[in-house]
């Protein structure tokens, strides 16, 4: 069981109020990623749910229980950390082994539980070694592991992948993603990056300066965010967005348009501008257009290839049934 | 002229410099370990000038190793040195984890923990023998005498004064005699050298991962857990520094022995040289030799033990 719930939760450091009051819920097995800039208070919402942190008002319910001032290692929770937080001293047994030691679990099944989470880790053949002789990826898996074995309520990442290098990010993602499959826990995974919350999550939060900004599927969010926030947010190449008298003509104050929703021609279309840079990805291609009149650059995406060289004239034309209309407070228009 | 040439010659006066601060000490002690050599001699002046017609081969160490207090400060030199690591490592280590937290009157507290290590030995050893250890005038003794008077009244008081005259007077301790003066030796270098050990474990307690710390609460380590298994492994290393440094600097301890009894009852091998070196130069190189041995070996057995249960 795992399931999370925050009631008006607020957290301040002196002063400065990180997190205004927030209500979120995670079902049980739900795989939650928060997901926000850098400083948005994701960690610290992380940390707030963990235990690490205080809350300064509102209540964290676990389980049906009042959780707000039940010490961290009584909540049920098992943490991730970027740094891994490994312990240096101890083996990588040992380091997978400490929650159960730490339970006064008996030697035997402490043994198995860490033999077995080592298989599925692929980490068999590295349990006498110490975390220094490890790579990253490998640290990331100890890191698990030692969540693993505990069987938690809910496992919480805090920007496990960000210090792995770029094909290691994807693997990790997956074998993640995989692990979630398996066990059916919970997990609340905080990252900054879009593509990791598009690819994992089940439920994706977006936060911007401790405000949850919308709450849905990725792809509810990606086919109607409530916001020029999250519209600009996710989804990668970033929405269009344009104001002014073109925004009018559709009755609002902005639109947006995603790059892969827009119709390039070299003939003809709605706006005529020049191409910049072309990025060709082989299955894709991505058109930096400048002098539009409408925004300093947009970008479009093409599936397959066009010949556009740099300064040739292009004609974009945005697919009606796909553009985002929002109102002055940035709010998306019905 | 090749291009290494010029590196080296410009090395060439440190690494002579090196090898005469090392070299001419040793040899000479060497030397004059292995000749007859006194300062005063009238039946046979020739011995008065180091000369390689005195030769006396392993005499010298035969005579060092014969003489009535060698083993003694053998014993002493341990029984001082490894009662001081000892208490230092461990007071240090309580003393740095307790001030490591933030409280009011954090930076004073640290500055005063701190000063001892800047009073000179010959200072702290007049102060502590004098005015702190001294059976009638130092606190000790005030301590006593009052602990004395409060018993003396309460033998006559009403009631309960025949409880109290069960017990016997307390007595002070004199820690200039025989068999105490050791003791006196170690309570002040330990106060001493206790901070160096702080400031050291201290150091070493900030650069602490709080990551790792975070992580084994989550994984249900209490506090004393987490000093065991986290904060005691991570001190591993300055733990061996600190032992290391102490060893060869309480090895050769001399103002603190010479102030407390004057080598009664207490000597360790550099008291030793220095009472033969009143007149038999010979003998106190021998002995010299015998301590350069020594520290080797409590190092190499220091460097073992630690390596072996601090690093897991
Ligand atoms: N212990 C702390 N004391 C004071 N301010 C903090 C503390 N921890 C975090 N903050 C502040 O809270 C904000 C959110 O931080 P954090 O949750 O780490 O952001 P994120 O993980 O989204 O990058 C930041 O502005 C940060 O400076
Ligand atoms: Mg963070």
């Amino acid at each position: 069981m795992g399931r999370i719930v925050l009631e008006n939760v607020t957290k301040s450091f002196g002063d400065a109020q990180v997190i205004p009051p927030l209500d979120l819920t995670i079902e049980d097995g739900e795989f939650a990623v928060f997901v926000g800039p850098s400083g948005c208070g994701k960690s610290t919402l992380l940390r707030l749910i963990a235990g690490l942190e205080e809350t300064t008002s509102g209540r964290i319910v676990i389980d049906d229980n009042d959780a707000t001032q039940v010490p961290p290692s009584k909540r049920g929770l098992a943490m991730v950390f970027q740094s891994y937080a490994l312990y240096p001293h101890m083996s990588v047994r040992k380091n997978i082994a400490f929650p159960l030691r730490m339970a006064k679990m008996d030697q035997a099944a402490i043994d198995t539980k860490v033999e077995a989470a080592a298989k599925i880790l692929n980490l068999a053949d590295y349990l006498e070694q110490k975390p220094g002789q490890l790579s990253g990826g490998q640290r990331q898996r100890v890191a698990i592991g030692r969540a693993i074995v505990r069987e938690p309520a809910a496992f919480l990442f805090d920007e496990p992948l960000s210090n792995l290098d770029a094909a290691l990010r994807v693997g990790m993602r997956l074998e993640i993603s995989e692990l979630h499959n398996r066990l059916n826990t919970t997990m609340i995974y905080v990252t900054h990056d879009q593509v990791e919350a598009m690819t994992m999550a089940d439920k994706i939060v977006v936060l911007r300066a401790g405000n949850i900004e919308q709450v849905g599927s990725p792809l509810d969010l990606y086919h109607t965010p409530r916001n020029i926030f999250v519209a600009g947010f996710i989804g990668s190449p970033k929405m269009n967005i344009i104001d002014g008298p073109e925004a009018e003509k559709q009755g609002a104050t902005s639109i947006g348009f995603r790059p892969e929703h827009t119709d390039v021609s070299t003939t003809e279309g709605m706006w005529k501008g020049r191409v910049g840079v072309a990025e060709h990805l082989g299955s894709d291609t991505f058109i930096h257009v400048h002098d539009t009149g409408l925004a300093d650059m947009i970008t479009v995406r093409i599936t397959g290839d066009i010949a556009v060289t740099h300064g040739d004239d292009i004609y974009l034309t945005p697919q009606m049934d796909k553009l985002h209309k929002f109102d002055a407070d940035g709010l998306r228009m019905a | 002229m090749s291009n290494r040439t010029l590196p080296r010659l410009l090395q060439t006066p440190a690494v002579i410099m090196l090898l005469i601060w090392m070299l001419i000490p040793l040899s000479l002690t060497l030397y004059f370990s292995f000749i007859r050599y006194v300062l005063n001699n009238l039946r046979r002046p020739e011995w008065t000038t180091p000369s390689f017609s005195n030769w006396r081969g392993f005499g010298n160490y035969e005579f060092v190793l014969n003489s009535k207090d060698f083993l003694f400060a053998i014993q002493n030199s341990l029984l001082i040195v490894g009662s001081i690591l000892f208490l230092t490592v461990i007071l240090g280590v309580l003393i740095a984890v307790m001030i490591n937290k933030a409280f009011p009157g954090q930076g004073i507290v640290r500055v005063l923990l701190i000063s001892p290590f800047f009073v000179m030995p010959a200072v702290n050893a007049v102060l502590w023998v004098n005015m702190i250890l001294d059976p009638v005038l130092g606190l000790q003794g005030l301590a006593v005498a009052g602990i004395n008077d409060l018993i003396g009244s309460l033998q006559s008081a009403p009631g309960v004064g025949w409880f109290f005259s069960l017990w016997p007077e307390v007595k002070p301790i004199s820690f200039r005699a025989t068999q105490t003066s050791a003791y006196a030796v170690i309570i002040m270098v330990t106060w001493q050298w206790t901070p160096f050990a702080v400031l050291i474990f201290m150091t070493s307690l900030q650069s602490e991962d709080q990551q790792q710390k975070e992580a084994a609460v989550l994984d249900g380590a209490g506090t004393f857990s987490q000093f065991r298994f986290l904060t005691l492994p991570h001190l591993g290393r300055p733990i061996a520094i600190v032992v290391m440094i102490q060893a060869i600097f309480h090895l050769s301890l001399y103002a603190e022995i010479e102030i407390v009894s004057r080598g009664n009852g207490n000597k360790n091998l550099p008291y030793l040289i220095g009472e033969f070196a009143n007149n038999n130069i010979g003998a106190a190189s021998a002995t010299g030799i015998f301590a350069v041995i020594l520290a080797n070996i409590v190092a190499i057995f220091l460097l073992r033990m630690i390596g072996k249960t601090l690093m897991e």
